[in-house]
């Protein structure tokens, strides 16, 4: 196939179009008659024992019809594998406990101790209400750093707070400082922060007529159908989980939120019941990003060539395991970023702290690192006297070389000196100040993270493409929608591969019971294994096609072609059969119209994880970020003029799409900057809605210029690569660089926010003796 | 529990509905009218995504008592335009793609239709602050201000 | 929030303040941007709602002889459309366009933002600076014209008597040749309560400053009037030096706190700086704050 029709071009969604009508039903739009409200009891405290709980009163209040507790739960502790199955062996495996209701103790104050399902939400309120629970607080502790210490609080009963140690040698560092002529050395530190989805966590379940645990839930992973089957204890195939259109992911959905939750209580009540979480809840309880304390020692020659990197960090878990270990693996593995470093020591720790518990964010332990080593690279630059492109350029690995913490190999093309100068190109002409008080700055950075799973997770995904006698298309597919355009283009590509218009192709995406599980939406991985799954289903059925064609038309396969519906001699469009007719020509001779294809991701096994070394990941995705800004120097706050955005995606599928994955990363990331921040004291949150966890508007925002390069060289369909979260990790340095550049200091911390730039450029001052900024008193 | 009979007009059909002092426009509107376009996002007038028009001006529904929206016009995303008949708003946004997740979008379409029907001309920057109180997670907002800027645009034509 | 709270809408005043006499405990209520999340944050429970929402005597914007006033249930919105106010209150018109968001902005009332006595309220800066008078009624016709920098006491509390509701606000028009500035610090631009804001008139003679009316937002348990920075300014040429002066007395005048938005040290730094600029930038003689 070598003119695209469909793939590449910037098609409307359908999903689009339901959205825009206001047809699409979220989770929470969905209801079913003689529905129950559920709502959950959080706990009072970061850190308690629970003594006692009394339910009766809660209970007694009519309308109430199930009131539960931890010893309501058949396997209130589980062991998962967050909706992975295979077991990764080492000292610190890939398997956390789970634990459903909070039973002699509470962990962290979003942690859940009590169900309820009432008639209405607010009976269902009230009796949440008039649950009593004892509780004896225990100290707690909350900081990552306070919690390595050997005489910290345990956070989890019986188990140190150290839940990941990784650590790896590439070289030797004393050698390369040794050899280096500048070392910079610098700590870094990144918050707790929230995916904030604009839509809560919600879902509906209910007992279907053949005793299946059905759950319609806003999810990233469908999967989790074997973590309610086995916390029920019942078989896996009695539960059936149904993902709807998702109002944003962004891994805030991809643990179990509210399904087993909903699962107990519909089994309970034998009624449908529906839970829905406030914004508030939703910030207090779902999963946060980790915050990182980032310890980084990066030594360089005069020419630029960096010698040696020493790097500790250190990830703050929250109250449960969840995806601690794997968001350290990442973050030890993207630690040196996209560059050249032959000595590289780095350590990377994951400790429990009685705070929310901190698991998938976009960027998932790239996007940590990556403020840490783009500080580094612009620090070095300025001790050598060069130009951030040029230090950059000097350092940036290529294709046949070796990833200098893993040691992986580059398989792929690497486009970075392309990304970085076009992103710079890109913010164009010097903007003036507007004001006496603003100074104008520039800054770039380049990330790096990998698309697709970690290899030792043995991934897989499914799906099946089916043409109907009409010549219309059906793809089933586990695929979970969060907005990306997931199940709108394995439509695109079977709609490609098959010929027909994408009009005419119908997809039926994410429900356990009737379409094969694709794995989950998550780690920048369903184009490439959905996407390949599809187009190795869509072949197969496209042969067999073409061969009762071929039959028909009395030629060879190869000199057939499909477009809109017809299969013709390539170059003789007059000679043709419609679809319709070669497909109903199959059905008559028994030839399946459908196929259902498994695509495998590279499998790796490792018996013993001890450090971390050679392949871990499919691919990854380069690119860079430059961003220019104007900061108030009497107030320090950052206006972001400019943000441009330049990655190859290898292949851009759908245009539009693509773009609007790399404009909405840029803000996202612009977020992480400048304001997003949840905030928390001793383990209660300080920011608890939305008036105080602050997302850009459209006020805040400039028009994120997008360079899309395309090397083809990615392994997904068509060669596309992923691009939801490596757009999003160098959007954060770019902008701290931008402020480095404007009024010459460095923010070591996020969010940069207006406070932290003027107080640093107040210390600056003081120390460069240039008077501190109007001495009050 | 005290109850009130209203009666208001949503998207052209005159409804009644039972409420109570405290409920929300947005909870009548979503479990009492099958109006579930009409999103939750926060409850609290942070997001907008609950926005609606009322007697011709774009509002949190969440932020109006129910009691209040008595006797009164109100638009949601549905009345804007039908499968049939889109609004070029609802056009505009699927073409430009500045629909991802789409949780924000009934609420931006329904604050952006009143901002044209008042302003039918206007700048980026006017359209940016006429969204500025519409919270996106997903695009960034740019795609969704080229989509409102192209139909306003049009209509200067 | 299950309850058993009843509901009533006034048709005029006089059947407002019927309704609070009659049916109590009651709170008024116009836009509800901020009665609605505190019911739903069980920070009130109120027994009775009076909507004043529809009293077309309690909204618009009226200019009499040489004082305008504005309805206490105008809309944000409204006072943002005004012509009247652009022209003649440029720093409330400013403030008017910072708050919350045109969503918000659509519903809340000027009365509602001085009665919910927010110490980071929008239009109590401007109005301040303005001089403004707050005028109420009462059952019984207890009615009050009161100065507004009396009117605050504390965070969310007012003067206001349980069954006093503000009919409307006014300022006499400041002097043709007058000059105003507006800012608001806000962690972003829309959305964003403000960390620090403030507002100014001044009546300039040539270089020196006849009278100054100064006012500052989220610096203190309420909006205050900064009575001493004004003193610094009147009869004074403005000099970098007297400038220095007013920032130094300003710091004495306020008592900010740290809160998730900003430290007490941060706030004072600013102030400083942004009071200086305030004054630098109303001289000029540009109309609109930052």
């Amino acid at each position: 196939m070598k003119e695209l029709n469909i793939i590449g071009k910037s098609i409307g969604r359908h999903d689009a179009k339901d959205k825009v009508l206001g047809m699409t039903k979220y989770a929470d739009d969905f209801s079913m008659p003689g529905m129950l409200y559920g709502k959950a009891l959080w706990s009072k405290y970061p850190a308690a024992n629970i003594l006692s709980i009394n339910t009766s009163k809660a209970f007694a209040l009519p309308g109430v019809k199930a009131v539960l507790t931890a010893k309501d739960v058949p396997n209130n502790e589980i062991v998962t594998r967050m909706g992975q199955t295979h077991k990764v062996k080492g000292i610190f495996s890939f398997e956390g406990l789970y634990r459903v209701l909070a039973d002699k103790r509470v962990h962290f104050l979003g942690e859940a101790v009590a169900l309820v399902a009432a008639e209405t939400e607010e009976i269902a309120e009230e009796a949440r209400d008039l649950i009593e629970v004892q509780y004896e607080p225990l100290p707690g502790v909350f900081n990552e750093l306070e919690a390595l210490k050997p005489e910290a609080f345990w956070v989890q009963e019986g188990t140190d707070n150290t839940v990941t140690h990784y650590y790896l040698t590439r070289g030797d560092v004393e050698k390369g400082f040794g050899e280096s002529d500048v070392i910079v050395e610098n700590a870094y530190h990144v918050p707790f922060v929230d995916t904030a989805y604009i839509e809560p966590e919600s879902g509906v379940a209910w007992v279907d007529d053949n005793g299946v645990i059905t759950i319609r839930v806003a999810t990233q992973v469908i999967e989790h159908f074997r973590d309610v089957a086995e916390a029920l204890g019942i078989n896996h195939n009695r539960v059936r989980v149904i993902a709807p259109y998702i109002g944003g992911g962004f891994g805030g959905k991809e643990d179990v939120t509210v399904e087993i939750y909903l699962a107990l209580l519909a089994q309970k009540t034998r009624r449908p019941v529906k839970m829905t979480w406030t914004r508030e809840e939703s910030i207090l309880s779902h999963c946060k990003r980790h915050p990182f304390a980032m310890f980084y020692k990066t030594a360089a020659k005069k020419d630029g060539r960096l010698t040696a990197l020493q790097v500790k960090l250190v990830a703050n878990g929250g109250a449960y395991v969840t995806l601690t270990p794997w968001v350290l693996l990442y973050a030890l593995a993207d630690a040196a970023g996209p560059y050249r470093i032959p000595n590289v020591k780095a350590e990377g720790l994951g400790v429990l702290t009685n705070n929310t518990f901190a698991s998938a964010n976009r960027g998932f332990g790239g996007i940590q690192p990556c403020f840490a080593y783009e500080s580094q690279m612009d620090e070095l630059a300025k001790r050598l006297g060069m130009e951030p492109l040029e230090i950059r350029r000097i350092n940036y690995i290529e294709k046949g070389e070796t990833l200098s913490t893993t040691g992986q190999i580059i398989e792929t093309h690497v486009a970075l000196p392309q990304t970085a100068e076009k992103a710079w190109e890109a913010v164009g002409e010097k903007s003036s100040p507007c004001s006496a008080n603003t100074k104008i700055g520039r800054g770039v950075a380049s990330g790096m993270i990998g698309y697709g799973r970690l290899i030792v997770l043995h991934d897989t995904s499914r799906a099946s493409v089916q043409v109907e006698l009409d010549g219309s298309v059906v793809v089933r597919s586990g695929i979970q929608d969060i907005g990306g355009g997931q199940a709108s283009s394995l439509c695109q590509i079977a709609a490609e591969v098959l010929g027909v218009p994408y009009e005419d192709v119908r997809i039926y995406f994410g429900d356990t019971a009737q379409t094969p599980l694709a794995g989950t939406t998550t780690a920048t991985r369903q184009l490439y294994m959905s996407g390949n799954a599809t187009l190795n289903a869509a072949k197969e059925v496209r042969k067999r096609l073409l061969t009762k064609a071929g039959e028909m038309m009395e030629t060879g396969t190869e000199d057939l072609e499909i477009r809109d519906k017809k299969i013709f001699v390539k170059g003789s469009p007059g000679t043709s059969l419609s679809l319709a007719v070669v497909a109903k020509a199959c059905a008559s001779d028994g030839i399946p119209l459908s196929h259902e294809a498994l695509f495998k991701g590279p499998f790796r096994d490792v018996t013993e994880f001890k450090t971390l070394e050679g392949k871990l990941f499919p691919d990854f995705t380069f690119g860079s970020i430059a961003a220019e800004v104007a900061v108030d120097e009497d107030t320090g706050k950052v206006e972001v003029l400019k943000l441009a955005s330049c990655f190859d995606v290898g292949k851009a599928i759908n245009r539009a799409s693509v773009e609007g994955q790399m404009e909405g990363a840029a803000i996202y990331g612009m977020g992480y900057a400048l304001s997003e921040e949840v905030m928390v004291e001793n383990g209660y949150t300080l920011s608890p809605s939305l008036s105080e966890y602050l997302l850009p508007t459209s006020l805040d925002v400039p028009d994120v210029k997008t360079i899309i390069l395309e090397s083809g060289t990615g392994l997904g369909p068509f060669g596309a690569k992923g691009i939801g979260e490596p757009a999003l990790c160098p959007v954060a340095p770019a902008i701290v660089n931008a402020i480095q550049d404007a009024v010459g200091v460095r923010i070591y911390e996020l969010p940069a926010t207006p406070e932290r730039i003027l107080m640093a450029m107040q210390r600056r001052n003081v120390q460069e003796n240039k008077g501190g900024h109007f001495e009050v008193k | 529990m005290k109850t009130y009979e209203i009666e208001l007009n949503l998207n052209c059909e005159s409804c009644k509905v039972e409420v109570t002092a405290q409920e929300t426009l947005l909870e009548v509107l979503r479990k009492k009218l099958n109006a579930t376009e009409v999103k939750n996002g926060c409850a609290k007038g942070d997001c907008g995504a609950c926005a609606v028009i009322l007697d011709g001006m774009a509002v949190n529904s969440c932020l109006t008592l129910a009691l209040q929206a008595d006797g009164k016009e109100v638009v949601t995303v549905k009345g804007i335009g039908t499968e049939e008949e889109p609004h070029p708003l609802q056009e505009s946004f699927v073409e430009h793609g500045a629909v991802q997740c789409g949780f924000c979008t009934p609420g931006m379409l329904v604050t952006a239709r009143s901002f044209l029907d008042r302003h039918p001309t206007s700048s980026r920057e006017e359209i940016r602050q006429a969204i500025s109180g519409n919270l996106c997670r997903c695009t960034g907002y740019k795609k969704i201000i080229d989509a409102i800027e192209k139909v306003a645009e049009t209509k200067d034509k | 929030m299950e309850s058993n709270t009843e509901y009533l809408r006034a048709v005029n005043l006089q059947n407002a303040l019927d309704m609070a006499e009659r049916y109590r405990p009651g709170i008024f209520v116009a836009g509800c941007t901020n009665v609605i999340p505190n019911m739903r944050a069980n920070a009130i429970s109120p027994k009775f709602l009076i909507d004043l929402s529809r009293i077309d005597e309690l909204a618009g914007i009226k200019e009499e002889d040489d004082e305008i006033s504005i309805g206490a249930a105008t809309t944000i919105s409204k006072i943002l459309e005004s012509e009247l106010i652009k022209k003649h209150a440029s720093i409330l018109w400013s403030a008017a366009g910072m708050l919350g968001n045109p969503l918000t902005r659509n519903r809340a009332t000027v009365g509602g933002n001085l009665a919910d006595a927010s110490p980071a309220a929008d239009t109590a800066p401007p109005l301040l600076a303005l001089e403004a008078t707050v005028h109420t009624a009462q059952p019984k016709g207890g009615g009050r014209s009161i100065p507004l920098d009396q009117f605050f006491v504390n965070p969310k509390e007012t003067v206001l008597a349980v069954d006093e509701l503000i009919t409307r606000i006014s300022f006499v028009k400041p002097k043709a040749l007058s000059k105003g500035w507006h800012t608001k610090l806000g962690l972003r631009n829309a959305m964003a309560i403000s960390v620090v804001s403030i507002a100014l008139m001044l009546e300039m003679e040539g270089n020196i400053c006849r009278k100054a009316r100064i006012a500052l937002g989220s610096l203190a348990p309420k909006p205050v009037r900064a009575y001493l920075t004004e003193k610094e300014l009147e009869g004074k040429e403005i000099t970098d030096e007297v400038l220095r002066q007013c920032a130094n007395t300003a710091d004495h005048e306020i008592s900010p706190i740290s809160d998730i938005r900003a430290s007490a040290e941060y706030r004072r730094l600013v102030t400083a700086t942004l009071l200086m600029r305030s004054i630098r930038e109303a001289i000029k003689g540009e109309e609109r704050g930052l």
